[in-house]
């Protein structure tokens, strides 16, 4: 069956105006995030001769083949693996970052190395009220710095527990709007023109649910995806049109854990994992911190018992409360304050059971203790940095291979515009062709 | 070669500009502030040594101040056993006129008066305070260090002082008691320089051979008693050279504290001036590269 001129010339024009049109597309989305860069397939139609005629020429132009889109499923499980170590580390190095900042920019430290000068400075002088009193303000200063930092580790806390919360809700909302994205996959056929956008939401919303957590997937030949979350092991997350539920537990020393569907899971990287460790990491510093206010709290309590203050009575406890978050100083005024031995008269100079605190004091080293704490802490963060410097470079060019597979060049597009302009003014031309023959053959016999 | 799409340029050129910037940022941080971390995880080891050494800062200022308390005291001490001193050399003197047999008894009860002020000057020497207004010669107690009553003088201080911390774990202890000072063995068995005193008074006042042979026997016991003032006096000599040496020793340990500060936290201006003027190299180029290549798009050469 042969086919004429005008026909081939109208669907080579055909395919240049699609194709332009996909340059517009592409054009218009270059910054539209998750948007895969599409290309125009076209097949050449050519239909073999009839019966006898099979060396007929029978050429019926071109047709649009396929819209395609240029989506490497590698590379995106690639972004999405990538992705999610990087928003894992990102999470736990903030987290870090907040523990680190509680501990060192409340002074803690400082007061602590205040408090020891001012027992020191005591010793010398022991009867000096103004000594007293200043001996007491900078224990004051000590227990209420101890206090902002046990609550600028709680904020540290909830903020990772309410940010561990909304992102929880957030990787349930796209696990429906993944199930429904599933249903209407399986419900578009394959060329239908919604597809490729649905794809792209799919890709989207995959990408998204890996800065959660781990995630594993299964791809369906039409397209629908089957999603398990976490590790040790994965649970099925959504399957088909249906998907279960994320949920969260906080305990009561603040850490979290997982479950979907009452199943529970370890989140394993994404946001959630990097919550859940910083969290422990909150946990393990409190404890440190009560446990260091508590040893403060016993050895000057202790110390006081042991001896007499000014008026030559025994000395009343000197803290109140067993934790960074309560501690508090139970002593009124600076003649309260136990520096001489039972049994000594009122206004002693002897010092020993002030020299037994600072005893006590420099085996328990509370400034040594501190120090360390905020040395565990600020290297951890140091080491989490490199990490996740590393994890942010191989993200990146997990992103940037995609990019360049996937991703929109307006340079690319630009030239497309100018050859596929030219096709369709070639097209037309050989219309022109056509008409001109026509004419032609018109005008013979005139 | 990556050729990125638009989008990734935009983001990738943003991201650069933004780290640069940061750099540049941090650099100025440091050239102003002197120091090189801003917060401890920037170098976890350097932080924690200088909390480290801004602590034994913090503690040496105590010390500093604890010597110098030290220091009065001690000078004080000596000022006050010098006075003492004179005032044994006055007493012997005076019982060197009173053995003379040529004096009459009127003469004697002049002397022996001399002899009791010269008692109560010692008493007064005794109570002397020390700058906190404790008693210099008192121990540890809180109230004076001799009670006179009815003409007997009675220690009423402890024989403790408490030492003073001067650093590196070195103490000194701050002053004598009075036992140290006014107590010795005296050619008749232990005695105090109060009693010598008034027992000199009241025999001179008692006129006749008493005087004299009292006299004779005061020479003898005030000769053992200022050699013991003048040994506390030495001990106090060697107290304040310890503390001079413990002072040396601290500033020349401050010297290297801070020394080893600077070494270890403080930024080194020539390099980090040097790295900032880099780093704004850097980014003008990021900057005016960044315009060109945003520039250099096909669709405004088509036209």
């Amino acid at each position: 069956m042969a086919s004429d001129l005008l026909t081939i010339a109208a669907s080579g024009t055909n395919v240049a105006r699609s194709a332009l049109n996909v340059t517009a597309q592409n054009i218009a989305n270059a910054s539209t995030e998750g948007y895969v860069r599409r290309d125009l397939r076209t097949a050449e139609v050519a239909a073999a001769g009839g019966m006898g005629r099979v060396n007929d020429i029978s050429l019926s132009g071109s047709t649009v083949a396929e819209v395609h889109r240029n989506a490497d499923s590698f590379l995106q499980s690639e972004v999405r693996r990538t992705g999610s170590d990087l928003a894992r580390a990102n999470a736990e190095l903030s987290g870090l970052k907040n523990i680190e900042s509680s501990l060192e920019q409340t002074g803690a430290f400082d007061s602590i190395v205040n408090l020891e000068a001012s027992l020191q400075q005591l010793s010398s002088d022991p009867t000096n009220s103004s000594q007293r009193s200043a001996v007491l303000a900078s224990a004051s200063t000590l227990a209420n710095t101890l206090n902002i930092t046990s609550s600028a580790l709680d904020a540290t806390a909830q903020g990772l527990q309410s940010d561990a919360g909304a992102h929880v809700d957030e990787a349930n909302g796209i696990g429906s709007d993944l199930a429904r994205l599933n249903l209407k996959l399986a419900n578009a056929g394959p060329n239908n023109s919604d597809r490729p956008s649905l794809l792209d939401q799919r890709d989207q919303l995959l990408e998204k649910l890996s800065g959660y957590s781990a995630i594993g997937t299964t791809f369906a030949s039409d397209g629908t995806v089957a999603v398990t979350l976490g590790t040790n092991p994965p649970r099925s997350f959504v399957q088909g049109g249906t998907s279960a539920t994320l949920g969260m537990a906080v305990a009561a020393n603040g850490t979290l854990s997982f479950a979907v569907d009452g199943q529970a899971t370890d989140p394993g990287s994404g946001n959630l994992a990097g919550a859940a460790s910083a969290l422990t990491e909150v946990d393990a510093t409190r404890t440190r911190l009560d446990q260091l206010a508590s040893n403060l709290a016993t050895t000057f309590n202790t110390a006081q018992a042991a001896g007499v203050d000014a008026s030559g009575a025994p000395g009343k406890p000197m803290f109140t409360g067993t934790t960074a978050g309560t501690i508090k100083l139970a002593l009124q005024s600076g003649q309260d304050f136990a520096t001489a031995p039972a049994g000594a008269p009122a206004g002693s100079r002897d010092t020993s059971n002030l020299d037994a605190l600072r005893q006590s004091l420099s085996s328990l080293d509370p400034a040594g203790t501190y120090n360390n704490l905020l040395f565990d802490v600020s290297s951890k963060v140091s080491g989490r940095q490199v990490t996740q410097s590393a994890l942010d470079t191989i993200a990146s060019s997990a992103q940037a291979a995609l990019q360049q597979q996937s991703g929109v060049n307006l340079d690319n597009e630009a030239t497309n515009l100018i050859r596929y302009q030219q096709a369709f003014q070639a097209s037309g031309r050989a219309m022109q062709v056509a008409s001109d023959i026509f004419n032609t053959l018109l005008g013979i016999g005139r | 070669m990556i050729s990125l799409s638009t989008s990734a340029f935009y983001d990738r050129s943003t991201q650069q500009l933004t780290s640069l910037r940061d750099k540049a940022a941090s650099l100025q941080q440091q050239i102003s502030t002197g120091e090189r971390l801003e917060r401890s995880s920037d170098d976890p080891v350097a932080a924690a040594r200088l909390r480290m050494l801004s602590r034994s800062e913090a503690l040496a200022k105590v010390d500093t101040r604890s010597s110098q308390v030290a220091e009065t005291n001690l000078t004080m001490s000596d000022d006050t056993l010098s006075s003492i001193t004179d005032v044994i050399n006055r007493a012997r003197e005076l019982a060197v006129q009173g053995s003379s047999e040529t004096l009459n008894d009127d003469q004697r009860k002049a002397i022996g008066a001399e002899i009791q002020s010269l008692h109560d000057n010692l008493v007064t020497l005794a109570n002397s305070r020390d700058p906190q207004g404790n008693a210099l010669f008192g121990g540890e107690g809180g109230g004076m260090a001799y009670t006179l009553n009815g003409g007997t003088v009675t220690f009423t201080g402890t024989t403790n002082v408490t030492p003073i911390e001067i650093g590196d774990g070195q103490t000194v202890t701050p002053a004598l008691t009075g036992p140290e000072v006014f107590n010795f063995n005296g050619p008749n068995g232990a005695t105090d320089l109060f009693s010598v005193l008034s027992n000199l008074a009241a025999a001179l006042n008692a006129g006749g051979s008493t005087a004299t042979a009292g006299s004779k026997d005061a020479l003898g016991q005030l000769d053992s008693g200022l050699d013991k003032v003048t040994t506390a006096q030495t001990m106090i000599g060697t107290r304040l050279n310890w503390v001079d040496v413990m002072s040396n020793r601290r500033i020349a340990n401050a010297d290297r504290v801070a020394q080893e500060k600077s070494d270890v936290g403080g930024a080194d201006i020539g390099v980090t001036i040097s790295k900032l003027q880099e780093t704004m190299t850097v980014l003008e180029a990021s900057q005016s590269s960044f315009a060109r290549l945003a520039n250099l798009s096909l669709f405004s050469i088509l036209r």
